[in-house]
């Protein structure tokens, strides 16, 4: 069969450029690297390179690509600037991501490149993302989402490819098959013969070929993206093509057979291709070797222009992390966020639960670019605990969309549309449901803002719950995860003990250009108060003195601030004037309004729901040592959970959680210290 | 332009590499792909080619030992 049958020339002898420019880097990479002027890892795409070229041919401009950390082939298709690459892999500050990405992490949405991961399986979700903005968006772009074999058997393939099905969402999964993951070959890590078997498990097609034939490659891949881009929905795709090196520059090869390797070699997509391009009248091999020169040329050009390039600046170290530079913990700079006057509006009494549907309800309202995905979210189930309900029945299953039980898929699908211009509100039901998608998180949302270097931003919102210490849930839905984020830089997390705060902060969540994690207590959902009706803002990093006290100082949020509040009065009741400072968001962190506190009063404790050991008591505690050492008239204390999985009877759950009685008891302690 | 070249990180195990060998003078003008010198490294040999066009000075002695990271030459524009 003709390797070119189904190409122009015209066609073909683009695609052919676009392997030699990505031989040229490739090679180009592997000579620095054997120079030992540079230094990192390199995962070589050496034999792949038929399926970037020819699958990216079929793309418009604006077309959405992610990719995997072998994935300079598809950067180069897909138009990322080559001198933007070769600067990224030596970490100048020209490169694609300022140097902050790397080779593994590069981005560059000008051309559509808008991840690349080096989390095995980590794009999977965030395609579904991309194509679910496009469908909402009526773009019309599509999302070519590149992985290995490898991924095929991670659990993110299986949530993501069911998610894009039932979805109908505008997604071409491409697997390249280079026979290996990582060490091991496709038949020690794969039960089945081929990956493109799995699609029609999902109700997708599963189109096989042979990536060394570009010709093959494009037929197949022209059809799926013309079956995404006319609402047909996602296809999988598998394009097979030896890998001709070893996992990463400089790695053994002792785990490939050498037969095979040997053949693969002397047969190239390249040569072959070429050849076959001579053979079929469509060029000369002057001409091929005239292209060939000017890939050279190219490549050598961004080498030297990168070896010369500049590094960051030092300063660089904390820009990106989030939009703001002084919303990093301790790099407050002039005066804090002011409180809004919410005097003189009108309220309304509604429970704490009621406060975060309202909150809802004005965003979308307000802002078509406000979308929620999450398990059972839509009527007429209205979410377990009811806070969505109505919502979707108001703005559309579109904008209210339940999702499968598939955690990585919900954050994916939020990070993804977040990056391409939505405000997405994802739920995880029960706080404890995050752990089944933390790389989606920590490593994905988090990150991408920095590992970009500011080329793209996840503004997104995951609400959450904390059903801790309502009694009777247990270890597995009982947890108080958020100190987890706030050790993960990158994600910014609100935990509120009100429903006024509750409100205004999760507007300020949905508003804000980073992730955030909005931790509701369930303990105070049916909590009333009187809430102003019409939408308002309390910034993120603003403090709330709750009570004020010259005495000692008690520090917490979510739910144990109302344990501190009852612990006050009592306190009062024995003549000690509490404190009562509710942090509101552990990042931002309001650390000028706590330092103050303490400073007058010189006695502290900090209490949290979640556990006391390593807990953010611990971070506070230590902080304010640092800085008030020598005008403590006691010892910082911190009351958490204690070290247990929350436990299921009241009898054991009663001694798990913080109480009133052991905030009194820890304050008297405190109050009885001298210096 | 001026580049060092270093004992390479040939695997994420490498800590060492013996140079075996120049193929060029000490201040010899090369050709960019032109071979410099090879160093043998976890029983494999390196032939280090040179990135671009440029003059090389000998920073190493053949038959000595080098850690990941050590100069071998530098490479100058020409």
């Amino acid at each position: 069969m003709a390797l070119t049958e189904s190409l122009t020339t015209e066609q073909a002898l683009s695609i052919y450029r676009t392997m030699v420019r990505i031989r040229a880097c490739d090679q180009q990479i592997q000579k620095l690297l054997a120079s030992g002027a540079v230094q990192f890892m390199y995962y070589p795409c050496a034999g792949q390179e038929a399926i970037a070229a020819a699958v990216a041919a079929t793309l418009r401009a604006d077309d959405y690509m992610l990719t995997t950390y072998r994935g300079i082939h598809d950067a180069i298709a897909k138009g990322t600037p080559v001198t933007e690459i070769m600067a990224e892999i030596m970490g100048r500050h020209s490169g694609t991501s300022k140097g902050k990405g790397g080779p593994m992490h590069l981005s560059d949405p000008d051309s559509g490149l808008m991840v690349t991961t080096g989390i095995v399986g980590g794009t999977l979700p965030i395609a579904t993302g991309l194509g679910l903005a496009a469908g909402l968006s009526g773009s019309g772009q599509v999302t070519i989402c590149n992985f290995g074999d490898g991924a095929a058997n991670i659990g993110a393939f299986g949530e993501s490819l069911n998610l894009a099905a039932l979805k109908k969402l505008p997604v071409v999964f491409v697997c390249q098959n280079n026979l290996y993951a990582e060490y091991t070959a496709f038949a020690d890590s794969t039960a089945s013969a081929s990956i493109a078997d799995r699609g029609p498990a999902y109700a997708m097609p599963g189109v096989s070929v042979d990536g060394t034939r570009p010709g093959e490659v494009y037929a197949a891949a022209a059809a799926a993206v013309a079956r995404a881009r006319s609402g047909g929905g996602p296809t999988l795709l598998e394009c097979t093509a030896h890998r001709l090196q070893g996992h990463y520059f400089g790695s053994d090869e002792s785990h490939m057979d050498q037969q095979a390797l040997s053949a693969a070699r002397a047969a190239t997509p390249i040569d072959t291709f070429g050849a076959e391009l001579v053979a079929g009248g469509s060029a000369s091999e002057t001409e091929l070797a005239a292209i060939c020169s000017e890939a050279e040329a190219e490549a050598g050009a961004a080498v030297e222009s990168a070896l010369q390039a500049a590094d960051p600046q030092p300063a660089e170290l904390y820009t990106d992390v989030f939009a703001d530079i002084a919303q990093i913990p301790y790099r407050q700079a002039g005066p804090a966020p002011r409180e809004p006057d919410l005097g003189a509006m009108e309220t309304a009494e509604i429970s704490y639960a009621a406060a975060v549907t309202q909150a809802l309800d004005q965003a979308m309202a307000a802002d078509e670019r406000v979308i929620m995905m999450g398990e059972d979210i839509a009527d007429p189930a209205g979410g377990v605990g009811k806070v969505t309900l109505g919502l979707s029945t108001k703005y559309g299953e579109q904008r209210v969309m339940a999702t499968p039980i598939s955690e990585q898929a919900i954050i994916g699908a939020a990070t993804g549309s977040a990056m391409a211009g939505f405000k997405p509100v994802p739920e995880i039901m029960i706080n404890d449901f995050l752990m089944v998608c933390m790389d989606q998180v920590a490593n994905h949302a988090a990150k991408l803002r920095y590992m970009s270097g500011g080329r793209t931003a996840v503004p997104l919102t995951i609400r959450t719950v904390n059903a801790g210490n309502v009694g009777r849930f247990g270890a597995q839905h009982s947890q108080s995860l958020e100190t987890w984020f706030a050790h993960m830089p990158g994600i910014k997390v609100a935990v509120p003990s009100n429903a006024v705060d509750a409100k205004g902060l999760l507007l300020s969540c949905i508003d804000d250009p980073d992730p955030c994690l909005f931790l509701e207590a369930m303990r105070l959902y049916y909590n009333p108060a009187p809430v102003p009706v019409e939408p308002y803002r309390i910034p993120l990093g603003l403090a709330a003195c709750k009570r004020a006290g010259a005495d000692i100082s008690l520090i917490s949020y979510g739910w144990t601030v109302l344990e501190c509040l009852a612990a006050a009065e009592q306190l009062a009741a024995q003549g000690i004037e509490a404190e009562v400072i509710d942090i509101r968001t552990l990042v931002p962190l309001d650390w000028n309004a706590i330092q103050a506190s303490v400073a007058k009063t010189r006695r502290a404790v900090v209490v949290h729901p979640a556990t006391e050991f390593c807990g953010f008591g611990a971070e506070l505690a230590a902080k304010l040592h640092e800085t008030l050492h020598g005008q403590l008239l006691a010892p910082v204390r911190r009351l958490g959970a204690a070290y247990t999985p929350p436990p299921f009877t009241l009898a054991l759950e009663s001694l798990h959680f913080p109480t009133t009685d052991a905030v009194v008891a820890l304050a008297q302690e405190s109050m009885e210290a001298t210096a | 332009m001026k580049i060092t070249m270093r004992v390479p990180k040939a695997a994420v195990s490498s800590q060492r590499g013996q140079l075996s060998k120049w193929y060029v003078e000490d201040g010899a003008g090369v050709k960019a792909g032109q071979l410099l010198y090879c160093i043998e490294m976890e029983k494999t040999a390196l032939d280090i080619e040179a990135p671009f066009d440029g003059v090389v000075k000998h920073l190493a002695e053949v038959g000595k030992e080098y850690a990941v990271g050590d100069a071998i030459a530098e490479l100058t524009r020409a």
